[in-house]
């Protein structure tokens, strides 16, 4: 901090006025508008040299500077960053006709245009251009076969994208690794450059899952090998089908008349299926053999891994109309299979220089499913139409999380309505649980048997 | 000349207090607020119809038109009105998606059309159901895209985060709207 800086700010701050508070930047000096902790945020971004505007069409202003954006309202605790949903440290407000926050909020505000602000309301504040790297500590560990790495440190999450031989960690300004890195399992360096964090995987390895943790921000990367289980997994004679019973553990899913839960029938009818299916020479795997918690992810994420040749998520229904009944089975949604929904979202969210790899990897990991998808849902459903007792509400479309992470042929069977009174009480008795179970596995059975067709998606 | 020096110092006073006076406009005019700030009334209000929807016993989406006193001046404004009269509920009895006591808040337009807005979150275990989810989902997706014009998507926050899901749908960006899912 140059010195001429420190006594133009000690000597302005001894004579600030008590509703002002005075703010140094390498190029003036000057007093902003303060009450208590808040500051005038416009203000303080004005300062940086930032371009702020009013957009009234959209309700919010709008800081830019050095090429990034940072959209907020007054009234509300989130800011759009990049085009990037970020909840704000506190909320923003209109004070006196001044738009105000406290300190966290003018540094979450400060951080993507690349300054950062110090010094405390009270007494007087400093604005510098950012030039420390936030530093970031990953954590590698082995998880059974797979590779785990925690991100941690810089207050804002990143976004993951794909990168040439890896994962690249976009981050919202500079970081730089606090320490040196442990090499584990499946990955072989990291590098930094910038704002982006680039994890590098072994030859073999890939990306199993990836997911945000909060409190504190954290960003979680699951490696696993393409070939878990070595020549075994090579060498598999027949197909195999990961079965998925929904919920488990802490999330109970719905809960019926005369207190069935959810997760204990997917659980039954899970395993009847897996019966079936086994009895008819099929490998089958479930993603929970009891009542665990699984995270949606990491169930999609094992289906991935063992490179099933189908996965079917089983749950049960619930509805506030109370007269809701039926089975239906769903595949991955018509939006996120959308090409030009794909290409809206990557606008929206990444860098422009990753969009095409983006939407390549989105049609190689999704699209190309859609239509045997289609088909598996059909199967299912129709031999669910004859299980006595249960109306069809149909094959229908949705974005289920475990459904649009899957890169194989996926549906999620509902198998019928626990809110439903007499329905609710059918799907939790063993009778048709079985038959239920029968239906599923000669649906799933039929669709191996049988070669995807060329025909387009079928529209529910 | 010493009778010049009184209307020298008058004439500088005055000067000083002018040009005291332009900064502190200057100064007020940039650090106050702009007029335009969410949600300030237009000055002669024009009635408008607002496309809502609500889930029936059917499951599928029922569309209800909706008079307000007041046309929507921006995308944002739209976006909040059609959900805070999606949070009051039907008038035509259907029932309502929000089954807790909800409200909305922080709502966002990004340029690319994508609307995020902040609605109060259930209780832990309360929407149940894949049903419930895309009754609850897809009303509001369906209601603001389908009444705000420019808005392409609609992304739900809770309780000023974003939420993964509820169990079941895919909640973490922004959903375009479902035609199929409304009742013929
Ligand atoms: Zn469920």
């Amino acid at each position: 901090m140059p010195m001429r800086w420190l006594a133009a700010f000690f000597t302005v701050a001894m004579a600030a006025p008590l509703m002002a508070v005075t703010v140094v930047t390498p190029a003036r000096t000057t007093e902003v508008f303060s009450r208590a902790d808040l500051i005038d945020l416009l203000e303080i971004l004005r300062l940086t040299g930032a371009e702020v505007e009013f957009a009234p069409a959209a309700g919010s202003y709008t800081a830019r500077r050095a090429g990034h954006e940072v959209q907020f309202t007054p009234g509300g605790s989130l800011a759009v960053v990049d085009g990037r949903l970020q909840p704000l440290p506190g909320p923003i407000r209109s004070l006196e006709g001044h738009t105000v926050g406290n300190l966290a909020v003018a540094s979450a505000l400060l951080a993507p245009l690349g300054w950062a602000v110090h010094g405390d309301v009270g007494s007087g504040l400093i604005l510098t251009p950012a030039g420390e790297a936030a530093p970031i500590t990953l954590a590698v560990t082995r998880e059974g076969g797979a590779t785990v790495v925690v991100a941690s440190g810089p207050p804002a999450l990143p976004r993951a994208r794909p990168a040439p031989g890896g994962l690249a960690l976009h981050y919202q300004s500079p970081v730089r690794l606090a320490t040196p890195l442990a090499l584990e399992g499946g990955l072989s360096g990291a590098s930094v450059d910038g704002s982006i964090l680039t994890l590098q995987l072994v030859p073999g390895w890939e990306v199993a899952a990836s997911y945000p943790l909060d409190d504190p921000p954290r960003f979680v990367v699951r490696l696993a090998s393409a070939f878990p289980t070595g020549a075994a997994e090579v060498q598999r004679s027949g197909p195999l089908v990961v079965i998925d019973p929904g919920h488990g553990g802490e999330d109970q899913g719905a809960q019926g008349a005369g207190g069935v839960l959810e997760k204990t029938v997917t659980l039954a009818v899970a395993r009847l299926t897996a019966e079936r299916l086994r009895a008819a020479g099929i490998e089958v795997r479930l993603t929970r053999e009891g009542d665990e918690t699984v995270a949606l992810r990491d169930r999609t994420a094992l289906a991935n891994r063992l490179r099933a040749d189908a996965f079917v998520s089983i749950h049960a229904n619930a509805s506030p109309a109370r007269g809701a009944r039926g089975a239906e089975t769903y595949y991955m949604s018509a939006d996120a299979s959308d090409p030009q929904a794909a290409a809206a979202a990557e606008r929206e969210n990444a860098p422009a220089e990753t969009t095409t790899l983006g939407l390549i990897l989105w049609d190689l990991a999704h699209v190309a499913n859609l239509n045997s998808s289609a088909r598996l849902a059909r199967e299912i459903q129709d031999r669910l139409n004859a299980v006595h007792g249960i109306a069809t509400r149909g094959v229908k479309q949705a974005p289920f999380v475990v459904l649009t992470g899957a890169t194989m042929p996926a549906a999620l069977v509902e198998i019928g309505f626990l809110s439903h009174p007499e329905e609710g009480q059918l799907v939790s008795q063993p009778d048709t649980q079985r038959r239920i179970a029968d239906a599923l596995a000669a649906g799933i059975l039929a669709f191996l048997r049988n070669a995807p067709p060329p025909a387009p998606a079928e529209q529910p | 000349m010493r009778w010049l020096r009184p209307l020298v110092a008058a004439v500088l006073l005055l000067v000083g207090l002018a040009a005291a006076a332009v900064l502190v406009t200057r100064s007020r005019s940039r650090s106050t607020a702009p007029v335009e700030v969410p949600g300030t009334p237009e000055p002669t209000p024009v009635p408008a119809y607002l496309t809502l929807f609500f889930p029936g016993p059917d499951l599928a989406l029922h569309r209800e038109r909706r008079l307000v006193a007041e046309s929507p001046p921006t995308t944002q404004r739209c976006a909040a009105m059609v959900l805070e009269e999606l949070l009051a509920g039907s008038q035509e009895g259907w029932a309502s998606p929000f089954t807790w006591p909800a409200s909305v808040g922080a709502v966002f337009v990004t340029s690319a059309g994508n609307v995020f807005a902040d609605i109060s979150p259930p209780p832990a275990g309360h929407v149940q159901g894949t049903a419930s989810e895309v009754g609850l989902v897809y009303s509001a997706v369906n209601s603001v895209v389908a009444s705000c014009p420019g808005v392409a998507r609609v992304q739900l926050l809770f309780a000023g985060r974003q939420v993964e899901s509820f169990g079941h749908l895919d909640l973490g960006r922004p959903l375009a709207a479902r035609p199929d899912l409304v009742a013929p």
